[in-house]
């Protein structure tokens, strides 16, 4: 559980890294990143979930998949930021982020998933 | 307030600080409520290892993870709209609750590990749950927005 907690940290500060590195010479494009993070961690644990499969992976398995990646990846703000957006009268950027945002996870968890094979 | 988009190494430090101590708390307690969910992984495991799996698909959906990610947007949504609206977002708070506690609370990852074990069993129910899901997150979202105010 420790070590859940550290990993699920690290993925939290890799994603805000991410945001950090595109905010500060795009600001308005920062939801991107938080759409890459997440694409980026789907695609780790779709490499995890079908590669650490034996009975002695159990504990690598809930550290990468529970902790990192799920540190890495957010869905409060992937859906939030876009609510707000749309509040905003941007509603082409709120749907493009909804839309593109499971697309790429779902792509990049299937490429991660073949990788793992 | 204008956004603050290039921290000093002090502020980058309290930024790190801030993520790190929201993102290890969101994690841990997803942990322990998605303990609660009777012994996912090995059903899991079972089903991409090809060993038959027991049960029906419905008994695969992530309940836990679904309750956690509706309750993140919400809160999220509603903290935005409110209370660190107007803060920059590189703000400790606003990171430490948002970036950190509830992007380390809510997973976006998880909900497809979970996807992909019902999707062995049944395809319809996977894309069924993936629909859920979304639309619960959206529901959750516009809820968090509450009412629009007039100004």
């Amino acid at each position: 559980m420790l070590l859940v907690t550290i990993t699920g940290a690290l993925g939290c500060v890799a994603r805000f890294l991410m945001e950090y590195a595109v905010r500060r010479h795009h600001p308005t494009q920062r939801p991107w990143a938080t759409v890459a993070a997440n694409a980026i961690g789907s695609g780790i644990a779709g490499w995890a979930a079908y590669r650490l499969v034996s009975f002695g992976d159990q504990q690598m398995r809930t550290i990468i998949l529970t902790g990192f990646c799920g540190g890495l990846t957010t869905f409060s703000s992937a859906i939030a930021i876009p609510a707000l957006l749309q509040r905003e009268h941007h509603w082409g950027y709120a749907a493009s982020l909804v839309v593109t945002t499971p697309l790429l996870c779902g792509g990049a968890f299937v490429l991660g998933m073949s990788l793992a094979h | 307030m204008s956004p603050n988009n290039i921290l000093s190494p002090r502020q980058f430090a309290l930024a790190i600080i801030a993520v790190t101590s929201g993102g290890a708390v969101g994690t841990l307690l997803r942990d322990v409520l998605l303990r609660l969910q009777s012994d996912p992984i090995p059903r899991a495991v079972a089903t991409y290892t090809n060993v038959p799996a027991y049960g029906s698909w419905t008994g695969q959906i992530p309940w836990v993870l679904l309750v956690i990610n509706f309750i993140g947007v919400y809160c999220a949504t509603t903290l935005l709209r409110t209370a660190i609206r107007r803060r920059d977002p590189n703000d400790p708070t606003r990171l430490l609750v948002i970036t950190g506690f509830f992007g380390g609370f809510t997973s976006y990852s998880g909900l497809f590990v979970a996807l992909a074990a019902i999707w062995h069993l049944s395809i319809g129910g996977s894309l069924f749950v993936a629909a859920g899901a979304l639309g619960s997150g959206i529901f959750a979202g516009w809820l968090g927005l509450g009412r629009r105010q007039h100004s």
